[in-house]
């Protein structure tokens, strides 16, 4: 966390939402749903989500993509969203937390999730999920190292990481705690 | 004459004739020599106007034409220490003997050249001198300035002189002997710096010459793409074969086909000089990187599209250190696929993959896309280390994307660990780059 604070005090201007483009009107595909409302083409996409949208369910963390909070799906590929320019993203699937339990792998995650009681303090956990129901849609029976290598850009400060580890597992075995 | 002194002579006559046919054979032809055709005086010259500024600014004023002549020089990156105010100077370069700082080119009268008369300008900027009649390194590129028109280095001077003054000064050099001795610079400029002004090529079409003009005299691309020689000036029998300048490779820009620019496309071409970024061939960073935000993507489309007309022209110059084909897209899954060291896949996975993807082809951008780039394509891996380590930031009009600097938070153990894997999984051939060569890599870059 020390090495991701470090990075983030260098570059935070890199991702100030105050961005001085001009707006324009944008339009993008949330959660299955066709929305419009104006926005630099370079403010992030956390931001649209949060500030201007509402949703916020999806957490800002460190804003230069390197502790997973802002974690959200792209085509189904799991995305962060705090470097990602609206420009970016139009005419591409969006989905969020507050839709992924309507995906099969979503919904399994968040089952597991509440199964295993992963969750400590909670921040990072929508991050956690979005990334576990990509890697889950893509890789059914995951083991250790693929757990790894799709997990390893969330960060969790409580450390629930074992649980998270066991809860994938819960979910992809489709197995009760 | 005495048989001693006969034989004395012979040997001195000798000795000179070596010398001078070292000097000649070190400096090599001049930048456009390769062209060959038949020279004409510019006043001369009948198709075209190679020089100045575009069509539409024909009617501007002498400062907006200046404005536009100086951002095609690219005169601010040099000129402006990061933070600083624009052309205060104070950008450190480090050199192997030393640092050099650049100057304070604001209208200041203490600090900068508010002093300078219309010659002096002329003088610095066409050929090395000083307002005080000290010559300058050649890390100002006046040997390529040299080629500029007058009236078209006149402009941007009335454009520097139209900009606030800054009172700033630079620290003082570094250097060490002899390169401290700036009086030997008169002797490197005799040799080195051809003093001339641009001459169109008659057996050229009018869009060549404007982009020789624009590649040479302004842009000056040869300063970066163009290896040196024992004298440290432009090697051009190598011409736009790729170099390292300031701990970044700038790449092969010959009409190369297989390390060069022969196989993109037009489109590929303006693209990455007016955008910073080509689809499949990644995206311009570190120099390269400002060189598009602060010159090519401000010229006119007609000046890009010379600037790819005179490229295409310049002799193919392999550089046989990079592979012949870039390598194909990665395997999608982390367990395929070149399985470099624990350790760089460990930093990866935590902090690259996420937008780089497991494939190199990016889930966030194509211009996030490592698949194709020579960055990850030179063995040597200087950039991929480099971009590491101070991040990149890619201006489009639809947006910036940015990737944050890692150099502060991982040590040069990590970068290097992360560049041979990056490398190795999404290039030809992987890196071996150790904790050492990243700090000299650190040691390199200009601030």
């Amino acid at each position: 966390m020390f090495m991701v604070a470090r990075i983030f005090v260098e570059l935070i201007a890199v991702s100030d939402p105050s961005s001085k483009g001009m707006h324009m009107a944008t339009t993008l595909t949330i959660n299955g749903e066709t929305t419009s409302f104006d926005a630099p083409p370079d403010m992030p996409l956390l931001w649209v989500l949060r500030d201007i949208l509402g949703m916020t369910g999806t957490k800002f963390g460190c804003g230069i993509a390197q502790c997973g909070a802002c974690t959200v799906h792209v085509d189904g590929k799991a995305v962060r969203s705090c470097v990602l320019p609206v420009s970016a993203v139009a005419n591409r699937a969006i989905t969020t937390i507050e839709h992924v339990g309507s995906t099969p792998a979503g919904a399994k995650v968040q089952k597991a999730w509440l199964d295993a009681e992963v969750v400590q303090c909670g921040y990072c956990q929508s991050g956690q999920i979005m990334s576990a129901a990509a890697l889950l849609a893509a890789t059914p029976n995951p083991d250790d190292s693929d757990i790894d290598a799709a997990m390893a850009g969330n960060i969790c400060r409580c450390g629930t990481y074992v649980r998270i580890r066991e809860a994938i597992k819960h979910a992809a075995n489709g197995r009760q705690s | 004459m005495s048989g001693k002194m006969r034989i004395l002579t012979g040997f001195v006559v000798i000795a000179i004739l070596v010398v001078v046919l070292g000097v000649w054979i070190i400096r090599g032809p001049g930048p456009l020599d390769f062209a060959g055709g038949a020279k004409v005086a510019l006043a001369d010259n009948r198709a075209g106007k190679p020089t100045g500024v575009p069509a539409k600014l024909e009617k501007a004023s002498l400062v907006e034409r200046g404005e536009y002549l100086a951002k095609a020089a690219d005169c601010m990156v040099c000129h402006t220490k990061p933070g600083e105010k624009d052309y205060s100077g104070g950008l450190g370069f480090k050199l192997p003997f030393g640092t050099l700082y650049s100057t304070n080119i604001t209208p200041d009268k203490d600090t900068g050249i508010g002093n300078y008369s219309d010659q002096d300008f002329l003088n610095a900027v066409q050929r090395g001198k000083r307002h005080d009649g000290a010559r300058l390194y050649p890390a100002m590129p006046y040997t390529s300035y040299t080629y500029m028109t007058d009236d078209d280095a006149l402009a941007v001077k009335a454009y520097l002189f139209s900009l606030p003054a800054v009172r700033a000064k630079p620290p003082e050099n570094t250097l060490s002997f002899p390169f401290n001795q700036r009086w030997a610079m008169i002797v490197w400029s005799a040799v080195f710096n051809p003093d001339t002004r641009f001459t169109p090529d008659t057996s050229k079409s009018p869009e060549w010459n404007r982009g020789a003009y624009l590649v040479e005299a302004l842009a000056h691309c040869g300063e970066c793409h163009t290896p040196r020689n024992l004298g440290f000036a432009l090697d051009n029998r190598k011409k736009f074969g790729g170099a390292i300048t300031a701990g970044w490779r700038a790449f092969n820009i010959s009409s190369d086909k297989a390390t060069g620019l022969g196989n993109w496309s037009d489109a590929d071409l303006i693209s990455y000089l007016s955008l910073g970024h080509a689809p499949g061939h990644g995206s311009a960073s570190g120099p390269m990187g400002e060189a598009v935000d602060h010159s090519f993507s401000q010229f006119a489309p007609e000046d890009i599209r010379s600037i790819v007309a005179y490229l295409r022209s310049v002799p193919p110059q392999p550089s046989p250190d990079l592979p012949a084909t870039t390598a194909p897209v990665a395997p999608a899954s982390h367990k395929d696929g070149v399985t470099a060291d624990a350790r760089g896949k460990m930093l990866f996975a935590g902090a690259c993959a996420s937008c780089h993807g497991w494939s190199g082809e990016s889930p966030v951008s194509p211009m996030a896309t490592l698949t194709g780039t020579w960055a990850v394509n030179d063995p040597a891996a200087t950039n991929v280390a480099q971009i590491v380590i101070s991040g990149t930031k890619r201006h489009t009009p639809d947006g910036a994307l940015s990737m944050p600097a890692f150099g502060e938070a991982y040590t040069d153990d990590e970068i290097a660990a992360v560049a041979n894997y990056v490398t190795a999984r999404f290039g030809t051939k992987g890196s071996k780059l150790t904790a050492k060569d990243v700090a000299e890599l650190r040691e390199q870059t200009a601030e």
